[in-house]
């Protein structure tokens, strides 16, 4: 009996894998470290919003003019909506999986975009920079919508602006019929 | 249907006349309400007589919504079906008045219930009466009484100032000369709970076991009803468990989707199944190579998870994560399988079995191993019966019960999975079943990697949600039947998310398998049950005459279970 297990273990020779002297290789698809490429990214929160376990979160902070963007890895379960979800493909799971740390705050990634400011009155506005570069984008090889130059313009004003411009055509528009208000 | 009627017309027969107040069909499951003063009567005829088996029972809080406490019992009606394919559920239902919350116990009729009484009584504060054995279960020892975490009043981050108490084995009734209590600390039980034993021993011999468990009760059912909506809940339904962890994810889905009304799309309907089966593999190894560690046969340890380290490539490869899979969301699974990584994972099964085989052949025809699983920690048929125990367990008891059979799901609604039964038993027959089981997973992936139809994974259809749609999901985890039951509300959050662990029916069976046994066989018989193999922290020894206390550490205990290997060796 044992001769034979023996050289049924021999036959096998050694598995064990002297990591971490030698790195493991994972799938090309494993579900590792997500990474956000901050190039990509517009900050919109797509990825907070879909986030199981509250890892990303995101603020928006009006008078410091930013968008506060962070992702502990403590909370990461590594599932993977946030790149499923992410419109620009900005964050994605990478195959790197060794996380230990020696502090909380190592794990922590953090990134800020800049508001954007209204084109009329110059206040900071719930919506960044890059939202509307991308919007622009977007719009700039539409070719469905008759104006886009006009949309556009209406996504850089803010709505306390809007409000008053609306209450000043309305009030453009009473007169020209002899009206008061 | 005809099943159904047949099951609506037995019922009628079986119940007493004037017990029933209603019955209904809903989604193909037999919807009974009985009045609460007959309760015992209705569970106990469908139990016995109609040959159901207990699935789970759930307490609901509706006070909010008309007053009253509701009970449902789910028996999946299998005795006398065993060729039947597709069993039908029935589930009796009782209402209790908000203001008299208590209900007469169904435990001395239909032993099966005696856990899930304690647990409503605990969570919900429905007082069962005549239950034979009062005990907290899931509560900690210092909760205040009248407290109960599942009412809807009980704000989940709520913490009751605690109340020092002390939790009361059982009493000393099983005094006598010679016995001593073996108690055995918090013990991290692998898989489930880490638990406290009460071993009574007649010098080596077990003469009763008493055990205090949910040490690590996490209120998870709590958190998604308060917190999350149900499409995040996939994801910590698969935190439920570290082992069968995807097993929970996808009965939870399927609850979901029967309170919706929805289907999953074929295709995902595979997937789900393709996993599955790949999670039973990895825990069936790894129990089978716990199993060879406690009999001190580490070649046979060794050889298993070496194997078992295949299949979870296969799951790295499938689903991008060695364990936890993440891959169930309502209505359909996050990521498909494409051709080259199906036809990866067909090669790697395929070494598998060649392996798997010629060490399986090995370890069961080794004397030593052979000897000490054969007799030892015998369930009688009886009485995994009576309490309604799941998976190998009940297998390997000679009762055909397995969900992939009994209640078609996912992909096994087109392939068939004849259970596979063990009469013996004992520990063997509960090998013996996975070491069987591992064959079949093997086959039941490999068919459905190759025969799995094209199209969506997941349903892009409208979702209506009916305020208060109930619905029940299952699945055969690897150590037996999950039943997940859902209350969905309209907002798109749960009312109520019950979870039953397959573990959860096995427990009770534990005091059974292991009368009459030494001490050394205890973690051999736990560890064949699969919850656990005894991770014991330690071991405390008292003699109940001098008062004297020796402690056990759990490298002890194992050392003990395998000493008893070598013993026998020496002859």
């Amino acid at each position: 009996m044992s001769l034979k297990l023996i050289g049924y273990s021999r036959k096998r020779g050694v598995v064990t894998h002297p990591y971490p002297k030698q790195p493991i290789e994972v799938d090309e698809h494993y579900r590792g470290k997500p990474e956000l490429e901050f190039e990509k990214c517009m900050g919109c929160g797509a990825c907070a919003n879909a986030c199981p376990a509250d890892a990303i979160t995101i603020e928006t902070l009006l008078e410091k003019g930013v968008r506060e963007w962070s992702i502990y890895y403590g909370r990461c379960i590594f599932c993977g909506r946030c790149q499923e979800v992410c419109p620009l493909t900005a964050i994605t799971l990478t195959q790197e999986f060794e996380l230990a740390a020696t502090s909380r705050e190592d794990l922590m990634v953090r990134a800020e975009f800049k508001l954007a400011a209204c084109s009329e009155c110059g206040a900071t506005m719930d919506i960044t920079e890059r939202q509307i570069a991308v919007a622009r984008a977007i719009l700039s090889c539409s070719r469905e919508l008759p104006d886009p130059e006009a949309l556009l313009e209406a996504a850089r004003v803010c709505s306390e602006c809007k409000r008053k411009s609306t209450a000043e055509k309305i009030i453009e528009a009473t007169k020209a019929y002899g009206g008061g208000v | 249907m005809s099943g159904i009627e047949n099951v609506v017309g037995r019922l009628r027969e079986v119940l007493p006349e004037n017990a029933v107040c209603s019955v209904s069909v809903e989604n193909g499951k037999v919807y009974v309400e009985v009045q609460p003063n007959l309760l015992p009567d209705a569970a106990s005829s469908v139990y016995w007589e109609l040959g159901g088996f207990l699935s789970t029972m759930i307490g609901t809080d509706d006070r909010y919504v008309d007053g009253y406490f509701r009970l449902y019992y789910v028996f999946s009606i299998e005795e006398g079906r065993e060729e039947e394919r597709g069993k039908p559920w029935v589930i009796v239902m009782v209402k209790i008045p908000g203001d008299k919350p208590s209900f007469p116990s169904i435990t001395p009729r239909v032993p099966a219930a005696s856990w899930y009484e304690r647990e409503v009584r605990d969570l919900l504060g429905l007082e069962p009466e005549n239950h034979p054995d009062p005990r907290r279960l899931v509560l900690p020892d210092d909760w205040p009484e009248g407290v109960h975490p599942l009412r809807k009043e009980f704000k989940f981050d709520e913490r009751p100032e605690p109340v020092p108490s002390e939790y009361q084995f059982r009493p000393e009734e099983i005094e006598g000369e010679g016995i001593v209590q073996v108690p055995m600390s918090p013990l991290h039980v692998m898989a489930d709970e880490p638990s406290q034993f009460r071993l009574f021993v007649d010098g080596e011999r077990i003469v009763d076991v008493d055990y205090r468990m949910f040490y690590v009760h996490r209120g998870i059912e709590k958190i998604a009803e308060e917190r999350l909506t149900y499409n995040q809940v996939p994801f910590i339904a698969e935190r439920v468990c570290g082992i069968c962890g995807y097993a929970h994810s996808t009965a939870y889905c399927q609850a979901v989707e029967d309170a919706l009304g929805i289907e999953a799309p074929e295709r995902a309907e595979y997937i789900r199944t393709i996993m599955l089966e790949i999670e039973r593999l990895h825990s069936h190894l790894l129990n089978l190579g716990v199993a060879c560690h406690l009999a001190a046969f580490d070649w046979g340890f060794m050889e298993l998870f070496r194997i078992r380290e295949k299949i979870m490539k296969a799951a790295e490869i499938l689903s991008g994560g060695r364990k936890t899979y993440g891959m169930n969301l309502v209505g359909g699974v996050r990521r498909d399988i494409p051709r080259d990584k199906a036809k990866k994972v067909i090669e790697l099964l395929r070494e598998v079995r060649r392996e798997f085989s010629k060490t399986i052949d090995i370890i069961t025809s080794n004397p030593l191993f052979l000897r000490r699983c054969e007799n030892v920690g015998v369930l009688p048929t009886h009485v995994a019966r009576a309490l309604s125990a799941v998976g190998p367990t009940a297998r390997g008891s000679g009762i055909p019960r397995d969900t992939r059979w009994d209640h078609p799901y996912a992909a096994y609604k087109y392939i068939r999975v004849k259970p596979v039964v063990e009469k013996s038993c004992d520990v063997l027959g509960r090998v013996m079943v996975r070491a069987r089981e591992v064959m079949d997973s093997l086959d039941i992936v490999e068919h459905a990697l190759d025969g799995m139809p094209g199209g969506p994974i997941m349903y892009d259809g409208d979702i209506e949600i009916a305020d208060y749609a109930r619905g029940l999901g299952y699945d055969e985890a690897p150590r037996g039947e999950n039943v997940h039951f859902v209350v969905v509300k309209r907002d798109s959050r749960l009312h109520r998310w019950r979870v039953r662990a397959s573990t959860y029916n096995n427990w009770p069976s534990i005091p059974y398998m292991s009368r009459g046994y030494t001490m050394a066989d205890f973690p051999l018989i736990v560890g064949s049950m699969d919850p656990c193999y005894s991770c014991t922290e330690r071991v405390v020894v008292v003699d109940v005459k001098s008062r004297s206390t020796r402690v056990f550490s759990h490298n002890e205990l194992i050392k003990l279970s395998r000493k008893a290997s070598l013993n026998i060796k020496r002859g």
